[in-house]
């Protein structure tokens, strides 16, 4: 009988952990109620911009933003799969095919700030599912001692990155993850006047070169800051960040041109906290938050007209003869299908 | 096996069930936990694979595997976990081998326990991460030390190698318990019956540990086969694997579908493993603890050279695996790797402030998985395998099933599953707690199962023989001899809540979060060296609750039985 009542103890022990533990869940559950000055946001911005960001925003508001970090893809994916019981009010920052993405997927709030007449088109979607508060032209990349040994200049056509030299030394992100790389075959489709027969050639070709494919736009920026790789193509934002972190690196662009991506900002549908949600939004795309992209040195170019770019984003981007914005309408259009034609034509060949 | 017959005559009959209330409430309480957090879910899942709009359809599966790239993931997973489990045993058999049998000094038996417990208590990623640094195309040894140039690390060799070094642990762990329990007589006895080594290893020892080889086997099999951590950094486009593939097609192309359907196909290995281990494996195990054995004699299994080749491979090897720990340290300590080697302690400063949340949370989360896991995996181990009722085979399969599902799968499924009333748990450390509860506290069950297995029923049987009422000898010798099913369990949920990713990485949440996931946010955002720093944390963390418990475990420890030389060793 002593058996059964130690058996009896430990499933006694055990329903009460359980009860106790779900008690606990509930109270927190319940606490969230509680509205006031608490935000909820996931943030595609790395910590050590969005925190700063937030921080000046709690200053200038009183209200409190509580976020986590993660890469456009896994924050979209979250924002879809809470869709029935939305955990957070914003998404902020990241390329706006993000956001394009997920205005087919109707998880956002249309919401159009203050700001929305002042700011160009390119920076805005058209019912106002999201507004831009940043704007990032990808670069190259390269490691100034892997140039120097193979005798390199550094890169500035996309055809010298066919260059047998670069073999196995170029990394790059894989447009699986990463709003980068779909910037990234958007820009070489568009110098190739969109004749997707010629660009999908140049991605095979360049493929000869490719180290590896990263998950994260910025994942190889490191690698070549190191030498692990000898170049990398990349949103200027990583690149210039990578440099100032003391890297001995070369930042150039092709004369073809290059594309730039916006940063987006949308509020997600059936958000508890909506009200505090837009104050987010008015303050993030004026200039009330875009003037601390110099203080912080965050190298993104404000969207918000007459904001002043940082001086080393400045000087960094006078050899760029030619940068255009990616067409967001022919993008969202198009993304899913180029996507998939990279996968099964470059990735998987 | 008498004894085990006699009892067999019972079968399992519902009447047993309603005769006990005390078992009859934890039967209940046990399957209403399985229905709710193993079946519901994957449940869930499953609906979502099969239909289409509300409708049954399996379009979307025929379309997945159709493509070349699935085919060719299946395959890549598969093979690099034959591989994974025939390197890793052969490494672990060649470490257990040496510390069991060439009468090593303690000292030399307590260096390679401390240095293998490493892999297996680090974060994910700790190996990828300096196998880059170490092989990549400027890698410390690859680029500075061999002079070699455009070296590409990334496909199967560097993917097959990491996880070779992570996971060959377990493989050590396992034979070293089958080696520690073959009864050096029986060897004896073959010596003296004018055998060479060579005929003694072949003849007696090998076969006799043929069940452990092929459990390790197994173990690491379906250890590759789950890992995504290592392949996402390590394997690169060329070579595809199934759980990264799962991973980047939800969180890359937002194909919550496709990503359960890519995991699904992982679950035919996954259980074929499960059904193997159980059925063949299973039915292979040696009594061992018999009560009846001898005082130990001196192993004359090798000679003097073998030996020191042995310990000559297993230095090398604890060399190897040290060096990559160095190192984490060493880039944990540094502004920069490779271009600021300035030492500072700004990465520990930043972990405990702006990572304070993350430590707290995932403790909290890791101390109540390991109370309510130990728990269950001992209250689940003991009355499936001592009683008998209705639904017990099932019971026993079913807590099995979170366990060998790889953690993507079941990280989709919760949160699938829990999103919604009735039961809400996204965003609440419960989810994250439950998750870890099925799916580690298997390893208790699987403790306290091998142990009960391997009590020899007529050590009970004395006792009661002997006059011992039943109250007694459950008292003086079950409850001891499970105690360290308990303890093992109590550690390895531990050990998991601490350094799992791939299920928890779909359910942190603003309120809680964990360390492994800012470990994966921090090395995108590559900030390598505060990675660093929260990974050598989590060792030492980990390398202080392990060796706490380790020395609690001791205390129980009867006169005269076997040294438990490590939690792991159970």
């Amino acid at each position: 009988m002593a058996r059964n009542r130690k058996i009896l103890l430990i499933a006694s022990v055990l329903i009460l952990t359980v009860s106790f533990l779900w008690a606990g869940a509930q109270q927190e559950a319940a606490e969230e109620v509680d509205e006031g000055t608490v935000l909820n946001a996931y943030s595609i911005w790395p910590e050590n911009w969005a925190t700063p960001m937030f921080e000046e925003f709690e200053k200038a508001t009183g209200i409190h933003v509580n976020f986590m970090r993660f890469s456009s893809g896994e924050a979209l994916a979250r924002v879809i799969a809470e869709k029935e019981n939305p955990m957070v009010d914003v998404l902020f920052g990241g390329p706006v095919e993000t956001f394009a993405a997920g205005v087919k997927e109707d998880v956002f709030e249309a919401y159009k700030p203050p700001a929305y007449d002042k700011l160009e088109d390119k920076f805005k979607d058209a019912d106002g599912y999201w507004t831009a508060i940043a704007d990032d032209p990808l670069c190259f990349m390269s490691n100034k001692k892997f140039l120097a040994d193979n005798n390199l200049e550094a890169p500035t056509s996309w055809n010298d990155l066919l260059d047998p030299a670069y073999k196995n030394m170029i990394q790059f992100a894989d447009a699986r993850t990463s709003g980068t790389a779909v910037t990234r075959i958007f820009s070489i489709l568009e110098v190739n006047n969109r004749n997707e027969d010629a660009a999908f050639d140049y991605m095979k070709k360049l493929k000869a070169n490719v180290q590896v494919y990263t998950k994260s736009g910025g994942g190889g920026t490191i690698p070549v800051g190191l030498g692990q790789a000898g170049m990398g193509i990349f949103f200027i934002v990583d690149a210039l960040k990578t440099q100032q972190a003391g890297y001995d690196v070369a930042i150039s662009f092709p004369e073809e041109g290059i594309g730039a991506a916006a940063e987006g900002i949308a509020i997600v549908k059936g958000a508890q906290h909506p009200g505090l949600a837009k104050k987010l939004i008015d303050w993030a795309t004026t200039d009330q938050m875009q003037n601390y992209f110099a203080d912080y040195k965050i190298n993104f170019i404000p969207t918000y007209p007459g904001v002043e770019t940082q001086p080393a984003l400045t000087e960094a981007l006078k050899s760029a003869k030619k940068v255009f914005p990616i067409d967001s309408k022919y993008s969202g259009e198009n993304r899913k299908r180029i996507v998939d034609i990279w996968i099964e034509s470059v990735l998987q060949n | 096996m008498p004894a085990i017959e006699r009892r067999s005559k019972n079968p399992d009959t519902f009447k047993n069930l309603v005769k006990d209330p005390a078992l009859f409430i934890s039967v209940v309480v046990i399957w209403i936990f399985l229905i709710l957090f193993v079946f519901f879910p994957l449940i869930r899942v499953l609906l979502i694979i099969v239909t289409e709009g509300g409708h049954f359809n399996l379009s979307g599966f025929g379309e997945m595997l159709s493509k070349r790239y699935t085919l060719l993931s299946a395959f890549n997973s598969i093979l690099l976990g034959a591989l994974v489990g025939v390197c890793g045993t052969a490494l672990g058999f060649f470490f257990a081998f040496t510390s069991v049998r060439t009468n090593l000094s303690k000292w030399w038996s307590r260096l390679f326990d401390w240095v293998i417990i490493l892999p297996l208590i680090s974060p994910p990623f700790t190996m990828a991460i300096t196998v880059i640094f170490s092989f990549g195309p400027n890698g410390l040894i690859t680029h500075n030390l061999l002079g070699i140039q455009n070296f590409n690390v990334y496909g199967m060799w560097s993917t097959l190698f990491a996880e070779t070094i992570t996971y060959f642990p377990i493989s050590y762990i396992t034979l070293k318990a089958i080696l520690a329990g073959i009864d050096p007589t029986v060897e004896d006895m073959a010596f003296s019956l004018g055998s060479s080594r060579w005929q003694v290893f072949h003849k007696v020892t090998l076969p006799l540990s043929t069940s452990g080889l092929a459990n390790s086997f197994l173990l690491l099999f379906a250890a590759s086969l789950a890992d995504f951590a290592t392949p996402l950094i390590l394997a690169g486009s060329s070579f595809p694997l199934l759980p990264t593939e799962a991973f980047l097609q939800i969180t890359g192309l937002f194909d919550m579908k496709g990503g359960a359907i890519l995991s699904f196909i992982l679950l035919i290995p996954s259980m074929a493993v499960f059904f193997l281990q159980r059925y063949w494996v299973g039915r292979r195990n040696y009594v061992t603890i018999t009560g009846k054995s001898g005082s130990q004699t001196k192993f004359k299994s090798v000679g003097k050279i073998t030996k020191y080749f042995f310990l000559l491979v297993c230095l090398l090897t604890t060399i190897f695996i040290l060096y990559f720990y160095v190192l984490l340290l060493y880039a944990s300590l540094i502004k920069a790797f490779g271009a600021n080697n300035t030492f500072t302690l700004d990465h520990y400063r930043s972990i405990f402030t702006n990572g304070k949340k993350a430590i707290q949370d995932t403790l909290i989360i890791a101390f109540s998985g390991m109370m309510l896991g130990g728990l269950y995996g001992v209250v689940v181990g003991y009355i499936t395998s001592k009683k008998k009722y209705f639904s017990r085979k099932f019971m026993e399969i079913s807590a099995m099933i979170n366990y060998s599902l790889p953690g993507t799968i079941v990280g989709i499924a919760y949160l699938i599953a829990f999103n919604r009333r009735p039961i809400l748990l996204t965003g609440t450390a419960l989810i994250i707690i439950l998750c870890n509860v099925s799916k580690y506290g298997a390893y208790g069950i699987r403790s306290t199962v091998a142990i009960l297995q391997q009590i020899h029923p007529s050590i009970e049987e004395a006792s009661e023989s002997l006059g011992a009422s039943p109250v007694h000898t459950f008292r003086k010798i079950t409850i001891p001899l499970v105690l360290p099913g308990l303890f093992s369990g109590l550690g390895i949920v531990f050990i998991r809540s601490m350094t799992a990713i791939s299920a928890a990485i779909f359910l942190v949440s603003l309120n809680w979060t964990l360390i492994t996931v800012r470990i994966l946010e921090n090395m995108t955002e590559l900030q390598l060296g505060i990675s660093a720093a929260f990974s050598v944390l989590v060792v030492i963390i980990v390398f202080i609750v392990t060796t706490g418990i380790t020395s609690f475990l001791k205390l129980f420890r009867q006169k005269g039985s076997m040294r438990m030389s490590s939690l792991f060793g159970s």
